[in-house]
């Protein structure tokens, strides 16, 4: 069994949202539950219709596969298959993969009587593929202003997406949302490195104690936000960086149509000091 | 009645304040009074202070200030001394490196030796502050990875600003210190060198920069999650492992079919993060210096997807001349 | 929270978000789907910006019958070989376009027709042969649709989307503040802090505009490709310029993963670099030349003439006027006796 020394006594029925002991067991080390039947079907659908469209494409390269949306001219309605409406369907069973699979980290929350943080951040995360894939089309009016499914093409998407706003690191929320995200690597960098260097301190030193961790930052910028607060601070910094980049995308298209750079006109020409 | 999530610290117990561990013959004394900030409390720890004030500190200080201040007279004598006019602009005004005409010389203070004078002094202050990371470490008997990881944004810091300007042979390469003119630097050196996204580092760059951010996300809401058992205390759980550990680990094995463990989950992180810079060091310092097109190079390496072309296809006019 | 911070704070939203806009909006595809390539309107602003580009309408053509113009009238040294009846005609059009306030008289001794002493009279005659040399020779930039005055006159004594020379910096040869021609929020850089001058290398000048390399690896020697990453800004300012004269982004003329390739852009990229190069023609044959004729308060900051940059023309649009076609009424307008 691929079970951890410790595992067995956890394996207990309970925690689930939906189907009760039918799914309540596991698969090697994977949980199952009803979501991880869901997840199977729409992994396994959505997976088999992207092989199909690679080999209805040109190539099997994987770097070069490319299945793209619909025309704009299709609007919000179902496109033929080969004219984007794989795409569409792909979409589907992505959507339901991901929300099957936050439902199913809630029942093993649940069940190892955990909180539910984890499945709550990542609905931050299906937050930003459900708003970059529906929301906004939605808001824009046609499903072709979605990025295709391709590793290489879907950054000539965003490099062209970008582009229709002439300078889109002018976009304010973008500028939010990237700091937050550099913020959250520095501090995830700090807070690995601190948390190593307590347990690995060297050849001849013991092992030391977050009073050590505590006065280390202290030392060195005069405060130390705590083990606690660390842990708050990093869900934090990485969450509202995801927040807002939906924000600075959504925003683009439906809610500022021109160049970025010009929004900033207001800010500029307020009566205190235009020039 | 609604469960409480960890979020905020509904009670603060206060307590004597914390003056530091000990610190060995050597050093100095550590300066100010330690005091708590209510509202700090309810995140993290509400102490601040005290702070190590070290020759190496105040040396990095001193140069970081002097730097900071040399910018910041440049962008208000380029508002006419104006205060009003320099809060309007803020965000457009720079220190402009030199022009690409004076090469790797020493250019005239206005037209970019300010810059270099900034950029020598910033440098010496980072690397002043790194010594310091270094050794407050080595001074309180712990491990130096936070040094390690500074190192790598170092390096970052030093390929866009140092070495890749000298392999080009021209100062006028380097990042302009100001907001807005950062980013139109990134724009400029994209557009130069055949759209930066096609640089496979750059790339890589980025999935660790993601990475960084999904591994925190995961980190930070796991810890969180399994608070009640005492899960941030991840010392005292990496060397005696306890069903916070148990838990934390089991969940992400169920739920993906494997875990991290209480310590190694550090390593994740920290090598994550670190190689965000550090790859994309390399892709940068690569650009210009061996690859000049990083389009053309992914179409050499056969990784660029083909569309279907407008019909009929686009012919340069540069080759027929202006007048047709 | 104490009310007036609550009041600041909602000031201060307001302020941020008073310049949104909101959905419905209109995109039109310009490339395969999926690219990303496409343009953005926002309806409501369309709207607005019609008027502003209606074109008047042409009065009824004249009898080509009877005399020329220059055997009538003295001193006529464009338009000649107009009938009289087209000649006044055409005269009352230019009216109507550049001075409907001022009428003859703003290019015209009213007591004699023929005298040369205004210089709107002198620099006027010019501007037909420019108008000509243009609607004849640069049709790959204005096709059949042409320029007559209007386009960037409407109704202007001076246009009004015109450049000059900016004027030199305050603290330009002190010791501190030299920006480099760039990092301040200008017009002519679309309020970013790219270089606020393009038009003087590119559009009066023919500085190379290309910075990217035909090949991927960086070459050596002869075959190293010089262009810095500073140089890419200086490109970038005209390419935000004639994006924003033209109401439009940069997905209208190439697909931005590959920027050089003209075989991944669109044919709108071949017009817009005939645009180039005509207005080149147009600022150094025509307007450079008129420098002394024009006084002093008509002269940019440093001396030199105003000249055309995109948005002199297009103001905002794809087409100028949206591609009505003016010139077809005005066949005087679009043969030219230059080379």
């Amino acid at each position: 069994m691929s079970m951890l020394s410790f595992e067995r006594k956890y394996r207990v029925r309970g925690g689930t949202l939906f189907g009760g002991d039918l799914f309540d067991f596991w698969v090697g080390p994977f949980y199952v539950g009803f979501f991880g039947i869901t997840t199977l079907f729409f992994v396994l659908s959505g997976t088999m219709m992207i092989l199909w469209g690679a080999a209805m494409g040109p190539t099997w390269n994987v770097w070069q596969i490319n299945i793209s949306p619909p025309d704009i001219s299709y609007g919000l309605r179902f496109a033929p298959m080969m004219e984007g409406g794989l795409w569409q369907l792909i979409t589907v069973c992505a959507i339901g993969s991901f929300v099957s699979w936050a439902l199913r980290e809630v029942e093993i929350a649940r069940k190892l009587g955990m909180g539910l943080h984890v499945p709550v951040a990542f609905g931050m995360a299906i937050l930003a593929y459900v708003s970059l894939q529906v929301i906004r089309p939605v808001l824009m009016g046609a499903w072709g202003h979605a990025f295709p499914y391709g590793i290489y093409s879907h950054l000539d998407w965003v490099s062209n997406t970008a582009y229709q706003y002439l300078h889109f690191h002018y976009n304010p929320w973008h500028m939010i949302a990237v700091t937050l995200f550099f913020a959250a690597t520095l501090a995830l960098s700090m807070h690995g490195g601190l948390v190593l260097s307590a347990t690995n301190p060297g050849k001849g030193q013991v092992v030391k104690t977050p009073e050590h961790e505590d006065t280390f930052f202290r030392d060195l910028i005069g405060y130390s936000v705590g083990t606690l607060g660390i842990h708050r601070l990093g869900l934090f910094l990485a969450l509202a960086g995801v927040w807002f980049g939906i924000v600075c995308i959504v925003v683009s298209g439906p809610f500022w149509t021109g160049a970025w750079p010009e929004w900033w006109s207001w800010w500029l020409n307020m009566p205190i000091w235009r020039t | 009645m609604a469960e409480y999530q960890n979020l905020f610290t509904s009670v603060q117990p206060v307590g004597p304040l914390h003056h530091g561990i000990d610190l060995p013959r050597g050093d100095d004394k550590r300066t100010g009074e330690p005091f708590l900030v209510h509202l700090l409390g309810r995140i993290g720890n509400a102490q601040i202070g005290p702070v190590y004030l070290g020759s190496l500190g105040v040396a990095s200080l001193i140069f970081g200030i002097a730097a900071f201040n040399i910018i910041g007279f440049n962008m208000l004598a380029s508002v006419d001394w104006n205060p009003i006019q320099l809060i309007r602009q803020l965000f457009w005004l720079a220190l402009e490196p030199p022009p690409p005409a004076y090469g790797l010389n020493f250019p005239p203070l206005e037209q970019g030796g300010w810059w270099l004078i900034v950029g020598f002094m910033l440098t010496t202050s980072i690397l002043l502050w790194w010594v310091r990371t270094y050794r407050r470490a080595r001074q309180l008997g712990l491990g130096t990875h936070v040094a390690w990881a500074f190192a790598a944004a170092i390096w970052l810091y030093l390929v866009c600003g140092f070495f890749r300007p000298i392999m080009m042979g021209s100062w006028s390469e380097a990042v302009p210190f100001g907001i807005f003119p950062h980013l139109d630097w990134v724009s400029a050196i994209s557009l130069r060198y055949g759209n930066l996204f096609y640089n496979p580092f750059h790339a890589l760059s980025i999935v660790f920069l993601y990475g960084s951010v999904l591994l925190f996300a995961m980190h930070g809401a796991t810890i969180l999650a399994v608070g009640r058992y005492g899960g941030e205390r991840e010392i005292e759980q990496i060397v005696d492992r306890g069903t916070a550990s148990e838990r934390a680990g089991l969940f992400w094995r169920w739920t993906m079919g494997f875990n991290a463990s209480m310590e190694s989950i550090h390593r994740w992180a920290w090598w994550f993060a670190v190689l965000c810079p550090l790859v994309g060091g390399v892709g940068i310092l690569l650009t210009g210096t061996v690859v000049d097109n990083w389009y053309l190079w992914s179409v050499k390496h056969h990784v660029v997807p083909a569309y279907p072309l407008g019909s009929p296809v686009v012919v340069d006019p540069a080759i027929l001349g202006v007048k047709p | 929270m104490k009310m007036i911070y609550k009041l600041a704070l909602c000031l201060g939203v307001a302020a941020m978000l008073s310049g949104c806009e909101r959905p419905p909006i209109e995109t039109v595809q310009t490339g395969y789907r999926g690219t990303g390539m496409e343009q953005i309107y926002n309806p409501r602003t369309l709207v607005k910006q019609a008027p502003l580009n209606q074109a008047p309408i042409a009065a009824e053509a004249a009898s080509p019958d009877g005399p020329k113009a220059n055997q009538v009238y003295q001193n006529v040294k464009v338009l000649g070989d107009l009938s009289v009846g087209q000649f006044n005609r055409q005269m009352a059009a230019i009216t109507q376009w550049v001075a409907p306030d001022q009428g003859c008289a703003y290019c015209h001794n009213v007591q004699n027709f023929a005298d040369d002493g205004k210089y709107t009279k002198v620099v006027a005659r010019r501007m037909i042969q420019m108008t000509q040399k243009v609607n004849q020779d640069w049709k790959p930039h204005v096709a059949e649709t042409g320029v007559t005055c209007y386009t960037c006159h409407r109704g202007n004594n001076i246009p009004t989307q015109v450049w000059a020379a900016p004027k030199d910096r305050k603290y330009a040869n002190s010791l501190l503040g030299d920006l480099a021609g760039q990092n301040m929020a200008t017009k002519e850089a679309g309020l970013t802090s790219l270089p606020s001058d393009p038009f003087t290398p590119y559009l009066m000048g023919a500085q190379p505009i290309r910075v990217n390399s035909t090949t991927a690896m960086t070459g050596v020697g002869a075959n190293a490709n010089r262009a810095s990453t500073k140089q890419a800004e200086h490109t970038y300012s005209l390419m935000v310029h004639m994006s924003e004269s033209l109401g439009v982004n940069c997905s209208y003329c190439h697909n931005t993963r590959n920027f050089q390739s003209w075989e991944e852009s669109r044919p709108q990229r071949v017009t817009a670099w005939y645009g180039i190069r005509m207005a080149r023609e147009i600022n150094n044959d025509y307007m450079t030349p008129l420098t002394s004729t024009f006084p002093p308060h008509r002269l940019g900051p440093k001396g030199d003439v105003l000249k055309v940059n995109c948005t002199t023309c297009h103001q905002g649009a794809f087409k100028p006027l949206y591609g009505a076609a003016m010139a077809k009424d005005y066949p005087e307008l679009q043969v030219s006796a230059e080379q």
